[in-house]
């Protein structure tokens, strides 16, 4: 053992010191610098450089920092380094407390023995880079097109991208896919449907040279594709219908619907993505006064959790992140982001953009009943509620010496958001005021007159029948009884009369309020009186209702009901002498035009504190989304880019479709991502734009074969450079979708209430707007792949045995096939053959397709009881369990 | 040559085989024969003469304590609430033994927790072998004398990726790799044509939810939702159509995706769909037989624990995973305790979650044990019962442990291994495996040779392996 001229040894570091020396002096790229790596870079490297100091390089330690140096070469003892992590006072200690545990003695001994032998380092020693430098924190900047030598193949500028890389990579472009195929790949990726017989003939037939832009073109006017791309949205926006325990609603919120509609008409009329998104955070604030652009907030309202505000405030900060960002903000709740420049504090700045948000529902023209229908919205209900940051992310923590103000992290602060309060027009905090409301109000009163008409005339038309059979004591009796019945209904009749006065002398009463005129006490004590009428006419027909079943009544069950017409009685006269008294006071109607979505957050078994509409909002949230929708943010359009190409192309230009940030790998195409990036932003964000550069590039055309491709396959096997297309396995929707779409059984409505669960089985509507949510699930859909609520960046592309089950045994499957086939009724087998390719594969079917295809319907011509619409029906059903039926090749 | 008529013809003497499932890089290689060596893709058949012919893969999420289960150490209980450095053992923290860890950076998890933790439960020696077990394992330890307890574990990822590390052999850093499962069943022919020859039971939690990758989807594993009342979605035959019929319409589809292969030869996801449509056909049938526990006695059913709510789901499972494999699946893999990074994960209250944890898993295991061995089953059964990692000898918070790669004990039974043995052995502490350490891939190794499978031999061209992702055998627990 080596002798040592620390002193101060403890004796488990003693024995460890024989464990150290053993092996030789510490080497720096062995030893030292993964134990920096590990321990210190986080707060002293590229990152962050707490008190100026660096420690990513020996040079750098030799530098220093604030204090000065920290390593002095061969001398141990004075340096700063050893002092600060062998230090016994855990508050002056590095790394500090909750930044992770002491360096172990034998940690702090190799230190020591790496400064005394000199502190040596590697002579080119490159510093971590800086994170400024992260392509993806980098201001985006339009690449230039690249020149490359395959021009001709070049039909924009995105394949001049594509092609560069190829080229460098020695890889051959496969040839364009078949017409059939490339309408099939068009018309389910802007439609989410295949093409019809029709629209394949039609597009076999245009061989002009126009033809396949005018057919883009098409599909992208079609109200289809709104439809198809709000279902991508969805699943990145994590739409969910409401979800709870039992009749508990606990998440997300009722008739969201409302919020895909809206995805489905901005996407249709190319609503700018930076407007939608802009819309979905903060329309409240944006556009108070217009109910339509209030359903984007939808996005917000999804956010809801009944108990737990921090729960739903750090899943909003996560999914703001990742779904807008492509930040994992998330990582840095408990402490600072271990590898991209967000602080603990930021992810806390982030949350009180929203800390002021709550949820409510709006009435919608026509429905006065909320829990029919209404429009699930956001507001800012909170307006003082303090942010705080977690201490460790507990929020049992919270530290509240500090209030935390809303901001963005530094490193992407090319400007901070300017937050201004913002003063809402009257219908916004007192929704009364739409004129809708009191419509509604009087329709629902209006509505209840009529049934009660025609209870009073059947109650008319049984004692006319009585009459003519009073006769004996039963027929005077059964006379008088329906005598009754008719006092009854006249009464229920001018209670339901007296109602709707009730509500219009009210809801005038509150015009006239709102209009300041000077008659408006007149309207209020008029409104007031019409009240106390209502409830006369309710006590009225109390006391006759009562009295009619004591008539009626055994003579057990007398005494009850003479004490019911009794207090009945004196109820009525109560109401009666009120009737008397004048004044202004009424009663507001109920909902006053929207509701507080309760929370229980509060931990007890009651709804918290009812949240009031406030005049003002905070702005925060306006702020946010014009600092996220700011050309000059370097992660939006890249991260909306990925997204639309990945869905186009099968698989992402950055793997990490969610995570931007330094852990992930970057892209294998930065300039293609940035100039697709430019092209949306100064297209002004138009989607239509960019889904029509894809879709018409050389690059979108290529088959997906690999048919004489194999030098290709050989270098890049997993087609990162793209030099064939990638098949996708159809989503869920799609599949569903398309086989209601051949059997011409859909039902092509747009939009509306989520179709529930129970009535799924039966409903021909598109699988977009199935009630969908955490508990709730069809089947048939989850089976490939469905959206997961709580975060679905990407999809699953499975192949399951369960797959071919679902497609062979389904209800929709069986009902499916038969229709499917008697469309492509035709005489001519090898015709109706042919075109069943066409139509449910998009092939043109081979000659030994078409044999195979025969002698199949041969045989099953051939089985007992079989019939020749039969056979047919079987054939287009092994064509649904085709591999091609599923996959957009 | 022509390259795409050698595409062509390949991909349907492929159909011819009944090897559907080749993988991209298997059939270009074919088609590079005429330049480079021969290089044929598995024939199904085991590369030499095989102990074991299924494997029943136990995974336990989240990081099961091994000092709390198969690898007692008195030593935490002796100087419970001393730092390390207070200890004889200080030297565990020797930085160079600490270095496998590749993490970037530390996570708030995976610390070393410096101040150790008294043991939270007792042990017994069981069996003829004396081997020790926890109390929290009664049932398990009743095989005791049928287990080879490796006690000398290591892995890199000190987070819940290391459940991916543990079945790919490889650290998340390094991207996505085949799982042992997919390695066997593109190495080994079927047993059982009407079941799927891997299957996957329960959540993946921290998984990549594939296991074929390179290998292509044919080799991801099946999920069952092992539910008797319920036993197959969409598992009812269309009353509608006649048997004949439906063969018919099969045996229409699968020669149709075959000439598909003609102008898409080589595509893996096409390969795949035309085993899965094959299987699902055959699955109709088997599966709710397996699922059908009417003739297992009430005796057998009691001893999966059934009968008793705490471990009936898990219980379920493994009378299931029996019926699976005495109908010849190949690998039943079954993890336990998806939700979160597992429900093994026990940072805080330690105690009370392992306790309900064993209290789920041990009946189940142990009856399986035991009805594997009376049926004569166990001979050529491989039963592995495994987690990502074991948890720290220093106390997390008060009453939790932490994350562990530096040592962690697996344990395997039957299908040829020698029972009552304990292979390796940690430091008095538990903090490092010290003794014929093994990385997570000696235990495929182990599997696989078990198997009759040469993990060199199933390399596809144009996908290196490492070293260290063939691992090595553990010839010493090897009957």
């Amino acid at each position: 053992m080596r002798k040592h001229s620390i002193v101060a040894l403890t004796q488990a570091a003693f024995l460890l010191l024989a464990a150290g020396t053993a092996r030789g002096a510490a080497d720096y790229e062995r030893d030292i610098k993964p134990l920096l790596r590990g321990r210190c870079y986080a707060c002293h490297g590229a990152l962050k450089q707490k008190s100026g100091l660096r420690l990513d390089t020996v040079a750098l330690m030799r530098k220093g920092g604030e204090s000065g140096e920290v390593v002095v070469a061969g001398q141990p003892g004075q340096s700063l380094l050893i002092e600060r992590v062998a230090e016994k006072d855990a508050e002056e200690r590095m790394p500090p407390p909750h930044e992770g545990e002491p360096l172990s003695p034998a940690q702090v001994q190799m230190l020591r023995e790496w400064i005394a032998a000199g502190a040596a380092g590697p002579a080119e020693e490159k510093a971590e880079t800086d994170p400024k430098d992260h392509w993806a924190f980098r201001p985006r900047v339009r690449p230039a097109t690249p020149v490359v030598a395959d021009a001709g193949w070049v039909r924009n500028p995105l394949d001049a991208f594509i092609a560069k890389q190829r080229e460098a990579h020695g890889l051959v472009p496969q040839p364009e896919a078949p017409r059939g195929v490339l309408l099939r790949r068009l018309s389910f990726d802007l439609l989410g449907l295949p093409p019809s017989a029709e629209e394949i003939r039609a597009f076999e037939n245009d061989q002009r040279p126009g033809a396949y832009d005018k057919l883009v073109e098409r599909l992208l006017n079609d109200p289809r594709h709104g439809e198809r791309w709000a279902r991508h949205w969805m699943d990145v926006w994590r739409y969910s219908d409401w979800w709870g325990l039992g009749d508990q609603l606990r998440n997300s919120q009722k008739h969201l619907w409302h919020w895909r509609d809206w995805m489905v008409e901005s996407l249709n009329a190319d609503t700018p993505y930076d407007e939608m998104v802009r819309q979905m955070l903060a329309a409240d604030e944006l556009y108070p006064g217009d109910p339509a652009k209030l359903r984007a907030t939808g996005y917000l309202a999804r956010g809801f959790f009944l108990f737990n505000r921090n729960q739903w405030m750090e899943e909003t900060v996560e999914h703001v992140g990742k779904g807008f960002l492509g930040l994992t903000m998330n990582c840095a709740k408990c402490h600072d982001h271990k590898y991209d420049p967000i602080a603990q504090a930021d992810f806390y700045r982030m949350r009180a953009f929203f800390e002021p948000y709550q949820v409510r529902t709006d009435m919608v023209p026509g429905e006065a009943d909320l829990a029919r229908n209404g429009i699930p919205r956001a507001f800012d209900g909170w307006l003082d509620a303090p942010t705080y940051r977690f201490v460790r992310g507990e929020e049992s923590k919270p530290d509240k010496s500090k209030v935390i103000a809303p901001g963005v992290p530094a490193l992407l602060a090319f400007k901070e958001p300017v937050i201004q309060p913002i003063s809402l027009p009257p219908e916004a905090w007192q929704p009364e005021r739409w004129p809708w409301v009191l419509d509604a109000h009087i329709a629902a009163a209006k509505a209840k007159l009529a049934p009660a008409e025609a209870a009073l005339a059947k109650a008319h038309e049984k004692l006319a029948e009585a009459e003519k059979e009073e006769q004996d004591a039963a027929g005077i009796q059964a006379v008088a009884g329906a005598g009754a019945e008719v006092k009854v209904a006249t009464l229920a009749l001018e209670v339901s009369r007296a109602g709707l006065a009730s509500v219009e002398r009210r809801a005038a009463a509150l015009r006239a309020s709102w209009a300041n005129a000077g008659d408006a006490g007149d309207a209020a004590t008029a409104a007031a009186k019409a009240e106390r009428e209502a409830t006369a006419a309710t006590a009225r027909h109390k006391v006759a209702d009562a009295e009619l079943r004591l008539l009626r009544a055994a003579a057990d069950k007398r005494g009850a009901l003479e004490q019911e017409v009794k207090k009945a009685g004196e109820a009525l006269g109560k109401a009666e002498k009120a009737l008397a008294v004048s004044s202004e006071k009424y009663t507001p109607l109920v909902p006053a035009g929207a509701q507080w979505s309760p929370t229980r957050f509060l931990d007890s078994t009651k709804d918290d504190a009812v949240v009031k509409f406030p005049a003002q909002s905070s702005g925060r949230r306006r702020a946010l989304a014009e600092w996220i929708t700011d050309a000059r943010n370097p992660l939006t359009a890249r991260v909306a880019v990925n997204h639309i190409w990945t869905r186009h192309m099968g698989t992402p230009l950055v793997a990490n479709v969610f995570d931007f940030g330094r852990k992930s790998a970057a892209p294998d195409h930065p300039e293609l991502l940035d100039w697709l990036a430019s092209e949306l932003v100064e297209s002004g964000w138009s989607m239509k734009h960019l889904h029509r550069l894809i879709v018409t590039s050389a690059t979108y055309r290529m088959s997906s074969s690999l048919a004489g491709g194999e030098a290709s396959a050989a270098k890049d096997p997993d087609n990162r450079f793209w030099w064939r297309r990638t098949p996708i396995r159809l989503e869920s929707q799609a599949i569903r979708d398309s086989l209601l779409a051949l059997s011409g059984s859909l039902d092509s409505t747009l939009g509306g209430p989520s179709v529930l669960p129970a009535s799924q089985a039966a409903s021909k509507r598109r699988s977009l707007y199935f009630f969908h949510s955490n508990n709730e699930r069809n089947l048939f859909l989850s089976t490939f792949d469905e959206a997961e609520v709580k975060e679905c960046y990407r999809r699953e592309q499975s192949i399951v045995p369960q797959q071919a089950l679902a497609l062979t045994n389904s209800p929709l499957v069986r009902e499916s096939a038969p229709k499917i086939a008697a469309l492509l009724a035709s005489a001519d087998e090898a015709a109706f053959v042919r075109q069943a390719f066409a139509v449910l594969l998009g092939i043109s079917a081979s000659d030994a397709e078409v044999a195979a295809s025969a002698g199949a319907l041969e045989a099953w011509r051939k089985l007992p009881n079989s019939t020749p619409e039969n056979a047919r029906g079987n054939f287009i059903k092994a064509l649904i369990n085709h591999n091609d039926f599923v996959t957009l090749r | 040559m022509n390259p795409a008529h050698f595409s062509r013809r390949t991909f349907l003497a492929d159909m011819g085989m009944g090897f559907t499932g080749l993988a991209l890089g298997a059939i270009l290689q074919r088609e590079a024969r005429a330049t480079g060596p021969a290089w044929t893709p598995p024939d199904g058949l085991p590369h030499f003469a095989p102990k074991a012919k299924r494997v029943i893969w136990l995974f336990m999420n989240g990081g099961v304590s091994h000092m709390e289960s198969f690898d007692p150490k008195p030593m935490l209980t002796k100087y419970g609430g001393k730092t390390i450095a207070e200890t004889p053992f200080a030297g565990v923290q020797d930085p160079a033994k600490l270095a496998i860890e590749r993490l970037i950076v530390p996570d708030a998890n995976g610390n070393q927790r410096n101040k150790l933790y008294p043991l939270q439960v007792g042990f017994q020696k069981h069996g003829q072998s004396g081997l020790e077990v926890s109390d929290w394992f009664p049932h398990i330890a009743r095989s005791a004398d049928r287990l080879a307890v490796v006690r000398s574990m290591w892995t890199t990822d000190s987070n819940h990726m290391a459940q991916t590390q543990f079945h790919t052999g490889r650290n998340a850093l390094d991207g996505e790799f085949p799982t042992l499962g997919a390695w066997v069943h593109y190495g080994l022919g079927s047993l059982n044509e009407n079941l799927p020859q891997f299957i996957s039971i329960g959540t993946r939690e921290y998984w990549i939810k594939r296991d074929g990758h390179y290998l292509g989807p044919r080799h991801d594993a099946v999920p069952l939702r092992i539910d008797p009342a319920n036993p197959l979605d969409f598992g009812k035959a269309d009353g509608g159509v006649s048997a004949d019929a439906q063969a018919v319409g099969r045996e229409l589809t699968r020669q149709l995706n075959t000439l598909r292969g003609v102008e898409y030869p080589g595509d893996p996801a096409l390969a795949a769909r035309i085993a899965s449509y094959e299987l699902a056909a055959r699955m109709q049938l088997s599966v709710p037989e397996v699922l059908d526990f009417s003739k297992e006695t009430a005796d057998t059913k009691a001893l999966y624990g059934l009968d008793r709510p705490h471990c009936r789901e898990f219980g379920t499972q493994l009378l299931a995973a029996r019926r699976l494999a005495e109908r010849g699946v190949r690998f039943i893999q079954i993890q336990h305790g998806g939700g979160g990074a597992g429900q093994w994960d026990a940072h805080s209250a330690l105690k009370a979650n392992h306790a309900k944890n064993a209290l789920a898993v041990d009946q189940p295991v142990g009856a399986l044990l035991e009805d594997l061995d009376r049926r004569g089953l166990l001979d050529d059964t491989l039963v592995v019962f495994a987690t990502e990692f074991g948890r720290t000898p220093g106390s997390q918070g008060s009453d939790g442990r932490d994350h562990h790669i530096y040592g962690f004990s697996v344990w395997m039974a039957g299908g040829g291994l020698k029972g009552g043995v304990v292979h390796g052995a940690t430091d008095e502490i538990g903090f490092h495996a010290v003794e014929n350490r093994h990385y997570v891939t000696d235990i495929h190794a182990t599997i696989l040779r078990q198997l009759g499978l040469d993990s060199r031999k199933l390399e596809v061209p144009g996908r290196k392996r490492l070293e260290i992702d063939h691992g090595r055998p553990i010839t010493d627990i090897i009957a």
